[in-house]
């Protein structure tokens, strides 16, 4: 629902935000055409519209004792060039029809000299310093209002500890660190109305069945017990007349299913697929009868599950296998989504070069559930690419699990029209995993660019510094 | 709103992964994409900002890795892999922090992650470390602007001299011009002289003006970057790379090692004169640790009217405004 207060239509201003109606708003406005108005009005209406995006949530006071008209900048400076020349050689000569003509930049200096530096788009750079904003803009929120929030909840730690005002403003070095409950919630897709009434009837199924243990247990506990060793050695019998292959043939399909991923299937028909995968797992794995391989690492599950499906690689040797694995995975990681193999390596391992400990292990896992004499001879052979996407399956299901008490959609996705805003500015460091962010420095301008995102130009920010020089 | 939203805007409800999905790309003017295939402009209004790259996951533990298990100074490894060293050394923080949280088993906002780096441009850790050179992550050696050297200033040179970038320095703080042997002896080595200002103690750089108007001499950009040892790698291989190239790389890893600890002993002397300052008392069985400092009464301090905000305690005939109506309670730092 849009908030009609601070998101209009008829007259769009645009927000520090990621909602669908502020991108319509951003797709709609034209640079101004001031024509016949007076620079007065030209000031005035550059100023309103600017400060609707930077700092909306700051009172106008506030922001006018903040504003400073000295902009920082930086020059990139070419070590080499410096080494070559100490300067006089730019001086030489001046005055005395001695200067370089200009020419096409092909030197740094040259190219440096050729560039301006925008630095009335650095007015609102002060207001980049607060806390929500920085916030915002590490995008750990949907908004800058949003933001305030989690601060204002107590959410948010600076260097540790808990910083309860928004309006702090950041000094180089600091840390700043959002819950990443929050930050998920905040960037996820909502629940849809569906998933709202699942959530619903799973939280009043469990408090149902939470009366009723208690009052079994008042009432005899000794029956209970029987009846439970029952049903579970009934669904064991049921497991075991399906033979290995069928199930692992099953599995592989789900996971193939899982891991194509296009965009027309729906979530609600991809979250049934996962979940069925999720339950067949399991299914296999409590085969296994110890309960430890459900909580370990992935790699032990994975090895369990291989071993108990009685599952065996195509190719023979086993020595380069390690070798061959990775030089597929790094394959596919370029091929087809390299970016998410990358964040799925860190703390899986799977996909690192040869150095990685884990991967060896793996390997090691494979090893011996191919060459384990017990086994039977007509277990079926999977070729390395089915082997990796039942492992990104596994792997995804245990980063991403389905879980209806978070108060976002599970399995866990961006929200929609979030990647329209999508960026990070230089003057930040970020480590998503964490939901972390170093403010590493302030932002500055450089010849041709500046650091303070800003949906307007100079065409703006101009008349609005000048607004704000208090020379009207 | 919708009709555009289901037409046009449909674009932008998903993102394709490795690449930016940002508004520019329906003008097309705006929809042109750098040397690395990323279309760069988040807003089609602002041309002067664009999304810049963030380090890929690989890269930033390639950082930690040098830095924390290999013991490589950040300073080296700022110049190795192209990155700026405020950003090494938050990393190795954010890496320290985020192996903790792992550790104590807290849970991590993984596919958040994955879904942002597929969004945003990132800056991947190359095999070839060449690359580092040629695309670096972000300029290493940025100078910032010094408010000294805004103005325009007409300041003329006889021909027969050098006018040098130390020359410069002197010109836009107000400094009388060097004598002409000093400025012959500095020109002579340049290396030495800049490695003299950086690695010396900073009370030593000369001054001009008087009383409140008293300011440092504006130092030449050679002093001013974050790696003037660069420089004199550089003009090393300039004079003798092509024939002695491994010189000119022990020469490198000499200098650098030399940097670590001139910047280890500065941080050593920091440490012992806020000891020295500070009298800490832990009394037995506690868990706290109090600090005390002497107060000063000075210059710097209480000021020469001795109304000085800096200095602690009560002074007489100086009231205190911390009730009053507007004061900001908000704290200005947060101390690690």
């Amino acid at each position: 629902m849009r908030n009609r207060a601070t998101t209009s239509l008829n007259k769009p201003k645009i927000r520090q935000s990621w909602s669908k109606y502020n991108l319509y708003n951003l797709s709609r406005i034209r640079p101004p055409h001031f024509g016949q108005r007076t620079f007065f009005q030209q000031k005035w209406a550059s100023k309103s519209m600017a400060r609707d995006y930077h700092g909306e949530q700051v009172p106008e006071k506030k922001w006018q004792r903040m504003f400073s008209p000295r902009m920082r900048s930086v020059v990139p400076m070419s070590s080499f060039e410096m080494a070559k020349d100490d300067g006089s050689s730019q001086s030489a000569g001046r005055g005395s029809g001695l200067d370089k003509k200009p020419g096409a930049p092909d030197t740094l200096e040259k190219f440096i000299r050729s560039r301006r530096v925008p630095y009335t788009q650095m007015t609102f750079a002060p207001l980049e310093r607060r806390l929500d904003t920085a916030i915002f803009r590490a995008m750990f929120a949907s908004s800058a209002r949003q933001a305030r929030q989690f601060v204002v909840h107590g959410a948010v730690t600076v260097n540790g500890k808990p910083m309860r005002y928004p309006g702090y403003l950041l000094n180089p070095g600091d840390m700043f660190q959002v819950e990443p409950e929050r930050v998920m919630y905040a960037t996820g897709a909502p629940k849809d109305r569906n998933e709202r009434r699942q959530t619903r009837a799973a939280r009043k199924e469990k408090a149902a069945a939470k009366e009723a243990e208690e009052a079994a247990e008042e009432a005899a506990s000794t029956e209970e017990a029987k009846d439970e060793t029952k049903g579970e050695a009934k669904e064991e019998a049921a497991v075991e007349t399906e033979s290995p292959r069928e199930t692992l043939t099953a599995l592989l399909a789900q996971a193939k299913n899982i891991m194509s991923r296009s965009k027309d299937v729906l979530p609600a028909k991809r979250k049934q697929e996962l979940r069925g995968f999720q339950k067949a797992v399991r299914r296999i794995l409590s085969r296994s009868g110890s309960s430890t391989v459900l909580t370990t690492n992935l790699e032990e599950q994975f090895a369990e599950l291989t071993t108990l499906l009685k599952a065996k690689r195509a190719e023979k040797p086993s020595d380069s296998k390690a070798k061959e694995e990775n030089g597929e995975n790094s394959e596919e990681a370029t091929a087809e989504k390299p970016s998410t193999e990358n964040s799925a390596s860190e703390d899986v391992a799977g996909k690192a070069p040869e150095n990685s400990p884990i991967t060896t292990q793996l390997a090691e896992a494979f090893r011996q559930a191919t060459q384990n004499p017990e086994q039977d001879v007509d277990a079926s052979e999977l070729t390395d690419h089915e082997f990796e996407v039942l492992r990104r399956a596994l792997i995804q299901m245990r980063d991403n699990p389905i879980d209806s008490t978070k108060p976002y959609a599970t399995p866990w996705r961006p929200r929609e029209y979030m990647s329209a805003f999508a960026m990070i500015p230089r003057y930040l460091e970020v480590n998503h995993n964490i939901c972390a962010a170093v403010y590493l420095r302030h932002p500055v301008a450089r010849p041709g660019w500046t650091e303070v995102p800003s949906p307007f130009g100079e065409a703006t920010h101009t008349p609005a510094f000048l607004w704000y020089l208090r020379r009207r | 709103m919708f009709k555009w939203l289901n037409a046009q805007g449909s674009e932008f409800k998903h993102h394709t992964p490795g690449e930016t999905n940002y508004l520019s790309k329906l003008d097309p003017k705006l929809n042109e994409k750098n040397a690395n295939g990323i279309l760069e402009k988040p807003f089609p209004l602002n041309l002067s900002f664009r999304s810049e790259p963030i380090l890929s996951e690989d890269l930033r533990n390639e950082i930690y890795n040098r830095v924390v298990r290999m013991q490589r100074s950040v300073r080296g490894v700022s110049v190795e892999l192209g990155v700026d060293m405020r950003r090494v050394a938050a990393v190795v923080r954010l890496v320290e922090l985020e192996n903790k949280m792992k550790e104590q088993g807290k849970s991590l906002a993984i596919p958040y992650a994955r879904a942002i780096h597929e969004m945003v441009p990132t800056t991947p850790l190359y095999d070839d470390a060449r690359e580092y050179r040629s695309n670096p992550h972000e300029n290493i050696n940025d100078l910032p602007v010094h408010r000294l050297t805004d103005p325009q200033i007409f300041y003329p040179v006889s021909e027969s001299r050098q006018f040098n970038r130390i020359d410069a320095g002197r010109a836009f703080s107000g400094a009388p011009a060097l004598l002409h042997r000093d400025a012959a002896r500095m020109a002579a080595e340049p290396d030495e002289t800049i490695r003299r200002i950086t690695q010396g103690d900073f009370r030593q750089i000369e001054t001009v003006g008087k009383g409140e108007d008293e300011q440092q001499v504006l130092l030449p950009a050679d002093a001013r970057i974050p790696h003037p040892h660069l420089i004199a790698n550089d003009r090393n291989r300039i004079s003798h790379g092509m024939t002695e190239p491994g010189l000119v790389r022990t020469k490198y890893y000499k200098r650098l090692d030399q940097e670590m600890e001139v910047d280890q002993k500065r941080k050593e002397r920091a440490q012992q004169r806020r000891e020295r300052t500070i009298h800490k008392v832990q009394p037995e069985n506690s868990r706290f640790e109090f600090r005390f400092r002497d107060a000063v009464v000075s210059a710097q301090t209480t000021g020469a009217n001795g109304r000085g905000s800096q200095a602690p305690g009560h002074r007489y005939g100086v009231p205190s405004y911390d009730r009053k109506k507007g004061q900001v309670k908000i704290p200005t730092r947060v101390k690690v």
